[in-house]
């Protein structure tokens, strides 16, 4: 008996040890560090090509987006972090607003990633490219019926359309780009509209929207193509299809997932280094065909899966606009009770 | 000697203000100035979402309150087949973390899944979304959720007398009876311990709520910081959480009474033989219940993670698991540790109110989500920082920021509730009469502690411990917010890879946690058998 609670007790003492010797790992200078809201398993795959090429190690943590850039602030010119990595503009927008940024304008970043998909001072840049737009049920709907977001508000889709949740980055920033395109009313109308047309509670994931669809809960959705494309490589022979929204008009939504060198960073070198290798078409090529997303420079093609869809219109607004708009689209969201 | 007594007060009161720092911390976002998002919430998400949070909590209640008193019942005072495996088959769900549950429940019963698909194909019934309305939610929490008060009217029931049913059964009350009026009683407290731990669990859950897209308080708290970036209000409304967790202990305590039983004989005679077709209905039910909650959603996960174990299986997982058993066992080993310290009988500790309202004000965390628990952390780092910076001193914030101390203190403070109910809650029935004959006889309060009170709450220690062990390897926004570079934890990966909508990959993880947590209740039972 006596010799158990020992046991414990010495164990006990172990377990505080370990946490406070865990701590002492230093990055040394030929390493660079990322703080990353974008996935492990997106991100991973990319690094590892990085160091094969140059010889610098990258060592990486992934969080959530706002409490990253919180961690970052409260961590101040000690960071770690040399580089932040986000999915969402405005995302990356805040960040900007936030001074944990400095500002990185080399020549291979703006040969390789055209000016809309970066900041104006240089703060951050477009990585990869997520366009949302429309899916469809093949076998319920004639792709003449569809057009714009705006109409899927219409009484037409009573009870057939299908939407992700308003707590979601990709909704918000897409409301954003419609209160910007068509102003508060309008998007005040077409967000009404939505709820009013749901077959079912928003959806927690875009996945789960087109499983509804192919399910016949619903008819149409909005989804970022990247899901499309992963579904599509599973199951090739599925009934859904995409839809380029708004080619009339203003072009398919578009939100970029980049990255920006932070102002404290200890390896300012390395980080633009990395910046610059990710913006290159080499690891613009592994963006797409790990995640079938659309590369940011647009001196690459992108994957054949992805290409199938072929080319659309993309709506130039500037990404920092959607970020500064996100506010204002989840009120009006959640003064809509779309959920 | 009287010396000696207070002065362990003093240790003990530092400790559980240490415990409690995080939460104070969160509690003094109400010192910065309400902000017009208040107003907004109020027109807006409010209204709503205070009616839907109490719709969630009442069914919650019933629902475990019920099912895990009957189950606890039948396994303790009833002999009917299959109960020795069931018995300990119903702690299984605990290793499910409740976001691997809801995905799996979604994934297989919503629309789109092959149960509906089934029942609309071949039996002809229109679809329905499982989302819609307040009763698939409430059931998903309360099969997730009923171990709790099941291993808890588990226990009480074993220790109830005996004779007392016999006497029941002899003044010629039907089993229904006597459950009602003799069983039921005796075991309320403990029923009610179960069922707070549940409401807390309940109140402080994202990661269910956000699959179902269900509205309840954390909502407003992860609206106010995702989207308005407003970490103040976000913690003003949280400290509403740890308000209602106060309310529900004090009703708790309130009800519970003076009531208090110094017994610890357990006998293992069952009372009533259920033998035929009521035997059978009874295993039936059971079955059903362990079906529902563990063995369909094992199996799923099961199945999914074989599809896809090739293309997701890599050697990282070495480093996944080390992570999660390091930080498990020595979090639980900690956890314990503190709430020992806390839990111990001392008479001068009961005559102190202050000293005690410090001790329950240390055990809230539970009630807060974990990410707000964490940022909590970092603004407490953040507050000793500026003092030192005052002082002339350095920042000390990239010292303890991602190091696995800050990390640890976050899991104490969080779950330092459970860790605490279950060692006082057998220091509670330690008679006062051994400290007076200890300090008759002279002897010293650490021997005292180590002969008498140590070997007494060992089963309550241990109880807590595992629980504890269980709900650390099923963390996930704290670990996510904190854990130092490499530290990815096998909740980790489930999250990441089912927030891309990769249910099928992520069960590759979920299952392996189920398997470690299903290993640590294994220890935990031989534990517990060779205690009694």
């Amino acid at each position: 008996m006596f010799n158990k609670r020992l046991t414990v007790s010495a164990l006990t003492l172990t377990t505080l040890l370990m946490g406070s010797i865990t701590q002492i790992q230093a990055a040394s200078d030929d390493t660079v560090t990322v703080y990353s809201s974008r996935k492990e398993h997106l991100i991973q795959p990319l690094f590892e090509k990085f160091t094969e090429d140059t010889g610098i190690e990258v060592n990486y943590l992934t969080g959530k987006g706002g409490d990253l850039i919180e961690r970052l602030k409260l961590e101040g010119e000690n960071t770690p972090a040399d580089i932040f990595m986000t999915v969402d503009a405005g995302d990356l927008w805040y960040a900007g607003t936030q001074d944990i940024f400095q500002s990185v304008v080399t020549d291979t970043i703006q040969s390789n990633i055209p000016m809309h998909l970066r900041d104006p001072e240089g703060l951050w840049t477009g990585l990869s490219v997520r366009a949302r737009t429309i899916v469809y049920s093949t076998d319920r709907v004639d792709p003449s019926e569809l057009s714009t977001y705006s109409d899927l508000a219409t009484e037409k889709w009573a009870g057939k359309l299908c939407l992700r949740t308003s707590k979601k980055i990709y909704t918000k920033s897409l409301v954003a780009s419609i209160i910007h395109n068509q102003g508060q009313d309008k998007a005040t109308e077409v967000v009404r509209g939505w709820v009013e047309n749901l077959a079912a509670v928003p959806n927690a994931k875009d996945s789960h929207i087109m499983d509804a669809i192919i399910a016949g809960q619903c008819d149409v959705g909005l989804v970022n193509t990247y899901y499309f494309g992963r579904l599509i490589e599973e199951t090739p022979d599925a009934a859904l299809k995409l839809f380029w929204a708004n080619q009339d008009t203003t072009g398919v939504h578009v939100n970029v997932s980049g990255a920006g060198v932070t102002k404290h960073a200890s390896n300012a070198a390395g980080a633009t280094k990395l910046l610059e290798w990710l913006s290159s078409a080499k690891a613009q090529a592994i963006y797409g065909s790990l995640n079938k997303e659309y590369p940011a420079n647009q001196n690459i093609s992108s994957d054949e899966i992805v290409s199938a869809w072929g080319s659309f219109k993309q709506d130039k607004m500037n990404l920092a606009i959607a970020g500064k708009l996100q506010a204002d689209a989840v009120k009006l969201m959640q003064r809509l009770d779309y959920k | 000697m009287q010396q000696v007594f207070i002065k362990s007060n003093i240790w003990v009161g530092t400790l559980a203000f240490i415990v409690a720092l995080p939460i104070l911390v969160v509690g003094s976002a109400w010192l910065i100035p309400a902000s017009e998002l208040w107003s907004h919430f109020a027109q807006t998400l409010l209204p709503d979402l205070i009616t839907s949070t109490l719709i969630l909590l009442a069914g919650v209640a019933i629902g475990v309150g019920i099912l895990g008193t009957v189950l606890a019942y039948l396994v303790v005072m009833v002999e009917f087949p299959g109960r020795r495996w069931l018995e300990w088959a119903l702690f299984l769900p605990f290793a499910m973390p409740a976001y691997v549950m809801a995905f799996v429940y979604l994934g297989v019963f919503d629309y789109s899944g092959y149960v509906q698909v089934w029942l609309r194909e071949f039996v002809g019934l229109p679809g329905f979304d499982i989302r819609a309305g307040h009763w698939a939610i409430i059931l998903t929490f309360v099969l997730v959720f009923y171990p709790y008060v099941y291993m808890m009217a588990r226990a009480s029931f074993r220790r109830q007398k005996i004779q007392m049913i016999e006497a029941g059964k002899m003044l010629g009350a039907n089993p229904l009876r006597v459950f009602w009026r003799i069983s039921v009683p005796l075991a309320r407290p403990a029923v009610a311990a179960g069922v707070l731990v549940t409401l807390m669990e309940t109140l402080a859950d994202f990661g269910v709520v956000s699959l179902f897209n269900y509205s309840t308080f954390t909502t407003a708290i992860y609206s106010a910081w995702g989207d308005f970036r407003s970490i103040e209000v976000a913690a003003q409304l949280a400290s509403f959480l740890v308000l209602v967790a106060f309310f529900l202990i004090y009703f708790e305590r309130k009800a519970r009474g003076k009531a208090k039983y110094y017994s610890t004989d357990v006998s293992h005679i069952r009372p009533y033989q259920a033998r035929g077709l009521i035997g059978w209905l009874i295993f039936f039910f059971v079955f059903s219940v362990f079906m529902l909650a563990f063995a369909m959603p094992f199996l799923q996960i099961v199945a999914w993670s074989i599809d896809v174990i090739n293309k997701e299986w890599s050697s990282k997982y070495l480093n996944f698991i080390i992570s999660t058993g390091i930080l498990t066992l020595s979090a639980a080993i900690l956890t314990v540790f503190i709430a020992t310290i806390l839990a111990l009988p001392s008479q001068s500790k009961n005559n102190s109110k202050s000293l005690q309202i410090l001790i329950r004000l240390s055990t809230l965390g539970y009630a807060l989500p974990g990410s707000v628990m964490a940022v909590g952390l970092l603004y407490t780092v953040q507050s000793i920082s500026q003092v030192s910076i005052y002082f002339g001193g350095s920042s000390i914030n990239h010292f303890f920021f991602g190091s696995v101390a800050l990390l640890l203190f976050a899991y104490v403070s969080r779950f330092m509730a459970i860790a605490f109910n279950s060692a006082s809650a057998s220091s509670e029935q330690i008679k006062p009469v051994y400290e007076q004959s200890a300090k008759l006889l002279g002897a010293s309060r650490l021997r005292l502690i180590w002969q008498i009170y140590l070997p007494m709450m060992n089963p309550g220690i241990l109880a807590g411990g595992l629980l504890v062990a269980v709900d650390v390897m099923k963390e996930l926004p704290a670990t996510y917010l904190l854990r130092p570079f490499g530290w990815d934890t096998l909740a980790i990966r489930v999250y990441e890879l089912s927030a891309e909508g990769l249910f099928e990959r992520a069960a590759v993880p979920a299952l392996m946690m189920v398997v470690f947590g299903t290993l640590l209740m294994l220890i935990f039972n031989k534990l517990d058998r060779s205690q009694l």
